[in-house]
C-alpha cells in the first residue's frame, strides 16, 4: 500500500509525516524533477505501508514543478490513497485543494489537522457533519500534541473512498466539460485543466481554448478565475455549515511588531545577525573539536602505516577531504539549518520576505529572493538549491549571481583568521563593507542588463507558531545530508587531484606561471598562488594552506598587513568553491555557472590590484 | 515591382524613422533588410518613381505622403498581427514576428480591424496602468490580460485598516498564484498592513497574504460599501 500527504504549505504535513513514519526517512528526487519527496515505510498489521509526503502546493491548476508534480502522481495513481491534510483554521481556504484532489477521483481521507489552535480561536468544526459533506472519512488532529494521529493509518487503509464533491461550476463551464467530454472523449478533471490552457493533448487544447474565448468574453473574466471563484464559493458553503464560532478574546498580534518598517526592521536586522554570529562562534568551537578529534584519531594513525608515498599521498588527500567536509559540515551549515529551520518553522521567514521586498526590488529581486540570501551566509551550494524558490529565469540569475558573493562561513573563517587576527578587526569589517557594495553595484547593473521579466512576491504569511524541536532537527538533518551528497564527492575528487598536483612536484610549476598576476599585480608572495588555488577547493583552505606555505601559523611575520589584506579579499571574492560551481551547474545550467566564475575571478583580481597599488 | 516588396520597404522606412527619429541613408536601410546596397539602390529608384520617397539633399530616403500612409499601414498590421500570433496563440515571439512579415502583406483590412478589436482589451489595460511601475516598457509591448473589462482601481490606492471587495486580477502571470490564495472576485478583503513602498499585507479567507507592490496594483478592488 502506498499513502500520500497532499495539502497547502505549513499545514503540519511534514510533522504527521515524521510522527507516522519516525527514522528512516528517505529523500527520492522524483523522475524529472528538482523537487524532493520524503517516503518512509511503516508497518501496519504485518503489512508494509509507504508513506510519501508531497510538496504543499495551493492549488492543482498551476504549472509550477511542485504543482505538476502532484497532479503528475495524482493521474498516474502513484499512491492508493490519498490523506488530504487541512489546516483547521484556514478550513475554508483549504478546502479549494482538496476539492480539485477529488476531482481526479482517488481514494481519500481527510485530517484537519491543528484542530487544538482553532478550539483556542473559537472555531469548532463538526467532523460528521463535514464528512457527510464531503463524502471521505475525516479525522480532527493536531499534529503538535499527538492528538489522533494514531487513528491516520488505520483510517486510511480501511475506509478511504473517492470523495463525493460536485463543485457546481458556472453553467457555461459545465456545458463546455460536457461538450470536451463528448467530442473528444477525456475526463473532467483533464478538461478544466485543459480549459485553463494546461494539458499535453494538443486537440483538446484547442477546443478547450476557443471554448474558453467564448466564456471569457461572455464572462467578461477569464475562465480561470470563474473556475477559481467556483470553487471557492463551494469551499464557503461546506465551511460555513461545518464551523461554528464562539467569539473569543483576540491575543496579542505579534504582528503588529513584526510586520511594521518600526520596529520590524530593526527586529528583522538583529536576528539575522544573531543568526550568523551565533552560527560563527558555535561553528569555530564544533569545528576545532571536530578537526583535532580527526587528526589525532584517523590521520595520525594512518600517516603511521607507511603505505608508498603515492598511496599515501592519496589517502591523505581523501582523509583531509573528509575532514574538510566534516569539518565544515556539521559545525558551520548543520548549525546554521538548525537556525534556518526555527526561522522558518516559526513562520518569521515569511515575515523577513514581506520586510525586505523593498529593498529586493531596488535590486532587480523581491521579497522571496531573501531567503537564498540569508542561506548563503551560511553556505553557498544551498542557497543556489534554494533559488527554485523564485519564479522567474531573471530572478534565478541574478540571485545566483549575487548569492556566490555574499561571505559564507568558509569565508568568514579566511576573513577572520587572516584579516581580524593579523591585520585588525576593523579592517576585517572593511572586508565586508567592501563586498557590500561590490553586491550592491553588481545587482543594480545586473538587474538592468539581464533579459527577463520581473514577477512580484506572493507569499501566504504562514501563522506564527512555537517551532518543534523534533521537525527542526529533522528538517536540518535531511538537508545536511543533500548537502553532503552534493559536496562531498566534489570534495574528495578535487582533494585528490590536488594531492596528486602537489605530489608531482606541479606545485611550483604553477607558481612561476601565474608569478605575473600574484606578484607583480596583486603584489603577492609566490607562494600564495597556490593557497589561493587550494581555496577553490575550499575557502577556508586557502588560509589553512598558506599557513602552511609560509612555514608559520604567525602570518604576521611573513606577510605585510597589505599583502594580508590583499590575499584575504582576493580569495574571499575570486572563484566560488569547487562545490558552489558544481551546483550551480546542476541548477542552472554551464552558462551562468561559467560566467559566475569568471565574473568573480574577475573582480577578485581587480580589487585585489586596486588595493595593491594603492596601499602600497 | 512587387507590392509586397514595395511594403516592406516602406515599412522599414517607417519603422527606421520612428526609431531614429529621421530618414535612413541607402546603406542603412540596406543593413536593416540585410540586403546588399546596388540591390536596395535600385529598388528605392523604383519606389521614387512610384512616388512613395524622395531622396533628399543628405541623401536620405524620405517618406511621402502616400508612401507614409503605406508605410505605417504595414507596420501596424505587423503589430497587430504579431501580438495576435504571440499573445492569444502563444507562439514564440520571433517566429511569430516572421509569421506576421508574410501575412501583413494579404492580410485584409477588416481582418485586421477585427483583430485590432480583440486585442484592443490589451490597450484599455495598458492604458489604465499608465504611471504605474510594471514591467519595463519594452516588454509590454503586448502584454496584459485579453479577457478582462475590470475598471477597478487597484488595491494599492487604498491604505492600511480599509476593507474591499476584489473586483477582477489584471495579467496573467501573477494571476493564479492569488486566485489559488482566495483572491477571487467578489472576496472580501482587509488590508492588515501597507509599507511605504506600497508592498501589502492582505487578509482574505482567514489568510494574511503578503504582495509586492507591482502585484497589488494587479488586484482592482471597491471599497466595501
Amino acid at each position: 500500500m502506498k499513502i500520500a500527504l497532499l495539502g497547502n504549505p505549513g499545514v503540519g504535513k511534514s510533522l504527521i509525516f515524521n510522527q507516522l513514519t519516525g527514522l528512516g526517512v528517505e529523500v527520492n528526487r522524483y523522475p524529472g524533477s528538482s523537487v524532493e519527496l520524503e517516503c518512509g515505510n511503516v508497518c501496519y498489521k504485518q503489512e508494509k505501508t509507504e508513506i510519501v509526503d508531497l510538496p504543499g502546493i495551493y492549488s492543482l491548476d498551476g504549472n509550477s514543478e511542485e504543482e505538476t508534480l502532484v497532479r503528475t502522481f495524482l493521474t498516474s495513481g502513484g499512491a492508493d490513497v490519498i490523506v488530504a491534510v487541512l489546516d483547521a483554521t484556514k478550513l475554508e481556504r483549504n478546502l479549494y485543494l482538496f476539492v480539485q484532489a477529488a476531482e481526479f477521483s482517488p481514494k481519500m481521507i481527510a485530517v484537519v489537522n491543528m484542530i487544538d489552535a482553532a478550539e483556542r480561536q473559537g472555531m469548532h468544526i463538526d467532523a460528521e457533519s463535514l464528512s457527510s459533506h464531503i463524502g471521505v472519512p475525516v479525522i480532527l488532529a493536531a499534529a503538535s500534541e499527538g492528538r489522533n494521529i494514531d487513528r491516520i493509518l488505520p483510517v486510511a487503509l480501511g475506509q478511504a473512498t473517492p470523495a463525493k464533491v460536485h463543485v457546481p461550476y458556472d453553467h457555461h463551464i459545465e456545458a463546455a466539460l460536457k461538450s470536451l467530454e463528448k467530442t473528444i472523449g477525456t475526463p473532467m478533471h483533464t478538461n478544466l485543466l485543459a480549459l485553463q490552457g494546461t494539458g499535453d493533448d494538443t486537440v483538446l487544447l484547442d477546443a478547450a481554448g476557443a471554448i474558453a474565448q467564448e466564456i471569457g468574453m461572455r464572462h467578461r473574466m477569464s475562465v480561470g478565475q470563474i473556475i477559481a471563484t467556483n470553487r471557492h464559493n463551494f469551499a464557503r458553503e461546506i465551511t460555513a455549515s461545518v464551523v461554528k464560532r464562539t467569539a473569543q478574546k483576540k491575543p496579542y498580534d505579534l504582528d503588529s511588531l513584526l510586520t511594521r518598517s518600526f520596529p520590524g526592521i530593526p527586529i528583522l536586522c538583529t536576528i539575522l545577525f544573531l543568526l550568523l554570529l551565533s552560527v560563527f562562534m558555535i561553528g569555530s568551537w564544533m569545528e576545532e573539536i571536530i578537526v583535532t578529534v580527526f587528526t589525532t584519531s584517523v590521520i595520525a594513525p594512518f600517516l603511521a602505516l607507511g603505505l608508498p608515498p603515492l598511496w599515501n599521498q592519496i589517502g591523505f588527500s581523501v582523509l583531509i577531504a573528509l575532514q574538510a567536509g566534516l569539518g565544515i559540515a556539521f559545525p558551520f551549515i548543520f548549525t546554521f539549518y538548525i537556525g534556518l529551520s526555527l526561522l522558518e518553522d516559526t513562520g518569521y521567514m515569511t515575515r523577513a520576505a514581506f520586510l525586505s521586498d523593498r529593498a529586493m526590488h531596488r535590486i532587480g529581486l523581491h521579497g522571496e529572493a531573501i531567503i537564498p540570501m540569508v542561506i548563503g551566509f551560511g553556505c553557498t551550494v544551498p542557497a543556489i538549491m534554494s533559488l527554485r524558490l523564485l519564479k522567474t529565469r531573471r530572478e534565478q540569475t541574478i540571485a545566483a549571481i549575487l548569492v556566490t558573493m555574499i561571505p559564507c562561513s568558509a569565508r568568514t573563517v579566511v576573513i577572520a583568521g587572516i584579516v581580524a587576527a593579523f591585520v585588525g578587526i576593523f579592517w576585517a569589517f572593511s572586508i565586508y563593507l567592501i563586498i557590500f557594495i561590490l553586491l550592491i553595484l553588481t545587482a543594480v547593473v545586473l538587474s538592468r542588463i539581464t533579459p527577463g521579466e520581473q514577477f512580484g512576491m506572493i507569499v501566504e504569511m504562514s501563522t506564527l507558531r512555537r517551532p518543534q524541536a523534533r521537525l527542526v532537527l529533522a528538517k536540518s538533518w535531511l538537508r545536511i545530508k543533500e548537502f553532503l551528497f552534493i559536496a562531498m564527492p566534489v570534495l574528495i575528487v578535487t582533494s585528490i587531484l590536488l594531492g596528486l598536483f602537489q605530489f608531482f612536484g606541479l606545485t611550483e610549476l604553477f607558481e612561476q606561471l601565474v608569478a605575473p598576476v600574484t606578484v607583480t599585480l596583486l603584489g603577492l608572495p609566490g607562494y600564495a598562488s597556490t593557497a589561493l588555488l587550494f581555496g577553490v577547493f575550499r575557502k577556508e583552505l586557502a588560509f589553512e594552506t598558506l599557513a602552511v606555505l609560509a612555514g608559520t601559523a604567525n602570518l604576521g611575520m611573513v606577510m605585510t598587513s597589505v599583502q594580508l589584506y590583499t590575499f584575504a579579499i582576493v580569495s574571499v571574492l575570486f572563484v566560488p568553491c569547487v562545490s558552489t560551481i558544481a551546483v550551480l551547474y546542476r541548477q542552472l545550467g554551464a552558462r551562468i555557472a561559467i560566467i559566475t566564475s569568471l565574473y568573480t575571478v574577475f573582480l577578485g583580481l581587480i580589487i585585489g590590484a586596486i588595493i595593491n597599488i594603492l596601499m602600497k | 515591382m512587387q507590392p509586397s516588396l514595395r511594403e516592406d520597404y516602406l515599412e522599414a522606412v517607417q519603422l527606421f524613422s520612428n526609431k531614429n527619429a529621421r530618414f535612413p541613408l541607402t546603406e542603412e536601410l540596406a543593413a536593416a533588410l540585410s540586403k546588399p546596397v546596388p540591390a536596395v539602390r535600385s529598388d528605392i529608384e523604383k519606389l521614387v518613381s512610384g512616388g512613395d520617397v524622395i531622396i533628399v539633399a543628405e541623401g536620405s530616403i524620405t517618406l511621402t505622403a502616400q508612401g507614409k500612409q503605406t508605410g505605417t499601414c504595414v507596420m501596424k498590421k505587423h503589430e497587430t498581427l504579431q501580438c495576435f500570433l504571440s499573445e492569444i496563440l502563444g507562439m514564440d515571439s520571433h517566429r511569430a514576428s516572421d509569421e506576421a512579415c508574410t501575412l501583413e502583406h494579404t492580410v485584409s483590412d477588416e481582418t485586421i480591424d477585427r483583430l485590432g478589436k480583440l486585442i484592443g482589451t490589451h490597450e484599455h489595460h495598458r492604458h489604465q496602468e499608465k504611471g504605474k511601475h510594471r514591467t519595463p516598457a519594452g516588454e509590454r509591448a503586448c502584454k496584459g490580460e485579453t479577457d478582462e473589462y475590470c475598471e477597478s482601481p487597484g488595491i494599492s490606492d487604498f491604505s492600511e485598516g480599509d476593507e474591499v471587495v476584489i473586483q477582477c486580477i489584471h495579467g496573467r502571470a501573477c494571476a493564479q498564484r492569488l486566485l489559488d490564495l482566495g483572491l477571487v472576485p467578489g472576496e472580501h478583503a482587509t488590508i492588515k498592513r501597507k509599507l511605504s513602498n506600497g508592498a501589502l499585507v492582505v487578509q482574505v479567507k482567514g489568510c494574511d497574504v503578503a504582495v509586492s507592490p507591482e502585484i497589488a496594483s494587479a488586484i482592482g478592488v471597491e471599497r466595501l460599501p
